[in-house]
């Protein structure tokens, strides 16, 4: 059943993950940045796609709040901290990059392992592009335990994000437009709070280096 | 009243505690606030009590559903049954004289505590302990039971700038706590795989269970609500809470709450288990007699007032385990007559406890409220600044202490006629545990009498032992007319003894194979214990006695010597007696602290200070003497060091490093991930 929409979707889903890659051998914050930016306009189209062939109307405000708030407001809120610590760069990962690639596509694979059995019991045009989605979702929580700078970590946090929407989008094609809603405000909300986590541990340690928060054990 | 006004008086008591803590909140005056949250109390305490009265009346259990709230356990399920209305009633009776006595007692509370808190928490802790009665399936009851923990909790915590009392809350959390885990163990254990845990679903699946999973439900059941109970050795939390209390909530917490763990394990033994193995039965006599020996040797040895009626509660608590224990030892050995008077033994003395020990937890409020101390080695000579209290202790001290006419008596002898006939039971090892649990009863009873004296003459008679016993006031209406009902009741219940037995009977009977008809215990104003020996009526020696002592008074005042004369006490010929040659309390338990030295282990310290010139010249002398506390320091001592132990250990894991713990996150979602796809193959 290889259509137009099935390939569509794979197409997309592959473009999100290599874009989520991307924190793994880029070292500048700039680029997680811009790619942060690609991958949430990525996830609209995706978010288009499924509500064009699916016939699910809502989904296009769907994809145009992805627009809104992740490529738009929360990438140049991300591009005003980067300013303010122009200087810090993921300099020293714990993993170096060749390692995380290599963990990365392991992560990939045991996201395709995980989600056969799900795939074999879809029905769903998308399903080719689950296991993509899954892969999305592990990577980026393996950003975020490897990267020291808590940028980096936010930005890892916001691709587990659009990693969960993406495999809700293949899954289900999307969780209702209220839930949507609900994730949307969370994430802006979970944003601004680590924004000012991120300035707090600034002030206090004048560095943004998480694993100097290691100070505070008692 | 019918039957079908029941569902209403539930509601009614529901709102009524409900309004009460609500307008405990509002912003109003501390005066009003006071009144509204007794008046919740009351009105919710009288609509329980109405409550079940009606349904032990109408012998139709109230059945109320409410599957839309908390659909995952089954939904709240309420059933009010005859058990659960013979304790609901025990709730309402202490608890509308408590909170009455609390409109005065907290007003010297203004300003330093919340008022607000205070009333809406012990609202909330009369509606949970209320509800932990009519619960229908395990969700309910597991939900209700925590609530009344936790706000017993907070009420423990009222005077919460005492260290003591946050020592004393942090022992109550983590004792709670652990009993609720044994509790929650034991319902999931009864829940069968495929059914739900409705009380009739866990009943069923009860009686087709393996008798080692029957075993062990009751061993955890025993464990989670003895602990609640204050049973030995679970029982060190109460002596240091129960104190810490407002008064009238440590009247609540000793008269009431424990009796909530003897619900427990009725329920969970007598109601859902139904027919057990004789060790049941033996284990908890076993563990009442050490219970009632031990609470009574350590409040024998207290000098602070509410210590000591800790103490003692752990001491009663001891009592009706007694009775439970008999109650079940005869069910499994098929004599019911025997099992039915025993049960009702139990009930009877858990209603008069509650009574009682609420009435000389309110006294012993008033004392500290009137001299600002509970250390009865600075009271004395309150029978002439407290007359009301006094005279309400006194009945307090004689109930409790088992004299007739009052309701003490009337239970511990009702307890002594089930364990009685059993001496000469052929069943193997039923002989040699009722031997000595009446040995048992017998040496606490006659302890128990020996502390209240010291308690009442102590803190009543003599002459003050400090300035504040001198400068005491009389406590306010409200708390003297709280205790005055008490005190009453005790005398209500000693005197209707023979209108009361019949109804408790009827409680017991149809529970775990007993007849659904109780056999008559009573034949007119007798008590008459079947199969017993004995026979005796509570209300023809009240007259005996009034008239014995009317017979005295006549004698003394024909007979004796006109005139008063008032002299010097000889003081062994030494001049200038004080205050500071009485008896102290200390000096009253002297003896019984040397009988049970083996126990006591005391260790005394005596310090004198003499004159430089000469040794004959005495300045000061100091006494102390502690006993070893036994439980603390050899048991819970060592577990707390390992727990502490293990959990150093375990904060190797702590490494400070935010990577470190969310790589935990990371690889435990990877692992489960892991278990989840090797399981499905």
């Amino acid at each position: 059943m290889d259509t137009l929409f099935a390939r569509l979707v794979v197409l997309e889903s592959s473009a999100a993950l290599i874009l989520g890659l991307v924190l793994l051998w880029r070292r500048g914050v700039p680029a997680y940045v811009s790619a942060f930016t690609w991958q949430s306009i990525v996830l609209a189209a995706t978010a288009a796609t499924v509500g064009w062939f699916g016939h699910h109307g809502e989904l296009y405000v769907v994809a145009a709040l992805l627009v809104l708030v992740k490529g738009i407001a929360i990438p140049r809120l991300l591009g005003r901290m980067e300013r303010r610590f122009a200087t810090q760069r993921e300099l020293a990962p714990y993993v170096n990059t060749a390692t995380s690639l290599v963990v990365a596509g392991l992560l990939v694979l045991f996201g395709h392992a995980v989600m056969r059995p799900v795939v074999a019991a879809s029905e769903l045009p998308t399903r080719a592009a689950m296991p993509l989605a899954m892969g999305l979702v592990l990577v980026s929580l393996f950003v975020v335990v490897s990267r020291k700078k808590a940028l980096t970590q936010v930005v890892g946090f916001l691709m587990l994000e659009n990693g969960i929407a993406l495999l809700a989008l293949l899954g289900a094609y999307g969780v209702p437009l209220l839930v949507e809603l609900g994730v949307f405000l969370d994430a802006l909300m979970g944003f601004l709070v680590m924004q000012i986590f991120v300035y707090r541990i600034q002030e206090t340690f004048e560095t943004i280096d998480v694993d100097q928060l290691d100070r505070l054990r008692h | 009243m019918t039957a079908e006004t029941a569902p209403l008086l539930c509601l009614l008591m529901v709102a009524a505690y409900l309004a009460g803590a609500a307008g405990a909140l509002a912003p109003l005056g501390p005066r009003l606030t006071r009144i509204v949250a007794a008046a919740g109390a009351i009105g919710g305490a009288v609509a329980g009590t109405v409550l079940a009265t009606v349904v032990l009346v109408g012998g139709r259990p109230l059945v109320v559903t409410v599957p839309a709230l908390l659909s995952v356990g089954g939904g709240l399920a309420l059933r009010l049954d005859g058990l659960g209305a013979f304790f609901l009633i025990l709730v309402g009776v202490v608890a509308a004289p408590a909170a009455l006595y609390g409109v005065g007692y907290t007003a010297a509370y203004q300003g330093r505590y919340s008022l607000r808190w205070l009333g809406a928490m012990l609202n909330l802790f009369l509606l949970t302990m209320s509800l932990v009665v009519l619960a229908d399936n395990a969700l309910t009851f597991l939900l209700t039971w925590e609530a009344m923990s936790l706000t017993s909790y907070f009420l423990v915590m009222t005077e919460h700038e005492r260290a003591d009392t946050v020592a004393a809350g942090s022992w109550y959390l983590a004792m709670t706590h652990v009993g609720l885990a044994l509790i929650l163990t034991a319902f999931v254990l009864l829940i069968p795989p495929d059914g739900g845990a409705s009380f009739a679903e866990l009943r069923g699946a009860a009686a087709t269970a393996s008798p080692a999973l029957r075993g062990l439900v009751f061993v955890l059941a025993v464990l989670g609500f003895g602990g609640k109970a204050g049973l030995v050795p679970l029982h060190v939390w109460l002596p240091r809470a129960h104190p810490a209390a407002p008064s009238h909530v440590s009247a609540l917490m000793s008269g009431v709450m424990v009796k909530l763990g003897v619900y427990g394990i009725l329920r969970l033994a007598l109601d859902l288990l139904g027919v057990g193995p004789a060790w049941w039965g033996a284990l908890l006599i076993g563990l009442g007699a050490a219970s009632a020996l031990i609470g009574v040797l350590y409040a024998l040895m207290e000098d602070d007032l509410k210590r000591l009626l800790a103490y003692s509660t752990v001491e009663n608590v001891g009592l009706v385990f007694i009775g439970v224990g008999a109650g079940l030892l005869f069910v499994s050995l098929r004599e019911p007559a025997a099992a039915v008077l025993a049960l009702a033994a139990a009930l009877y003395h858990a209603v008069n406890h509650g009574v009682f020990k609420g009435l000389l937890f309110l006294g012993a409020g008033s004392v500290a409220h009137a001299t600002g101390s509970r250390d009865m080695n600075r009271l004395g000579g309150l029978i002439r600044t407290l007359p009301w209290t006094a005279a309400c202790f006194l009945v307090g001290a004689l109930s409790i202490g088992g004299l007739p006419p009052f309701n003490g008596f009337v239970s511990e002898w009702l307890l002594f006629q089930s364990l009685l006939p059993a001496i000469g039971s052929t069943a193997p090892l039923v002989a040699p545990v009722m031997t000595l649990a009446v040995g048992a009863l017998a040496l606490t009873a006659g302890l128990a009498a020996a502390a209240f004296v010291k308690a009442f003459g102590i803190t009543f008679l003599a002459l003050p032992r400090s300035a504040e016993a001198g400068a005491a006031h009389e406590a306010p209406l409200t708390m003297r007319l709280a205790m005055v009902i008490l005190a009453v009741l005790c005398a209500l219940l000693g005197l209707g003894a023979a209108l009361i037995l019949p109804v408790l009977g009827g409680i017991v009977a149809g529970h775990a194979g007993l007849p659904r008809l109780a056999p008559p215990l009573t034949a007119g104003p007798l008590l008459l214990p079947p199969g017993g020996a004995a026979s005796m009526s509570p209300s023809l020696v009240a007259i005996g006695l009034l008239l014995a002592m009317g017979g005295a008074w006549l004698a003394v005042r024909l007979l004796a010597a006109r005139g008063l004369r008032v002299g010097e006490t000889w003081g062994c010929g030494r001049l200038g007696q004080t205050p500071r040659m009485e008896y102290t309390s200390t000096a009253y338990a002297e003896p019984l602290r040397r009988v049970f030295a083996e126990l006591y282990r005391p260790t005394e310290d005596l310090a004198i200070e003499v004159h430089p010139e000469s040794r004959y010249f005495v300045q000061s002398i100091a006494y102390r003497s502690e006993i070893v506390p036994w439980f603390e320091r050899y048991l819970y001592a060592p577990l707390v060091g390992r727990i502490a132990a293990w959990a150093a250990r375990a904060r190797v894991i702590q490494s400070g490093s935010a990577h470190a713990y969310l790589a935990y996150l990371v690889v435990a979602l990877l692992a489960l991930l892991a278990i989840s796809l090797a399981w499905s193959g």
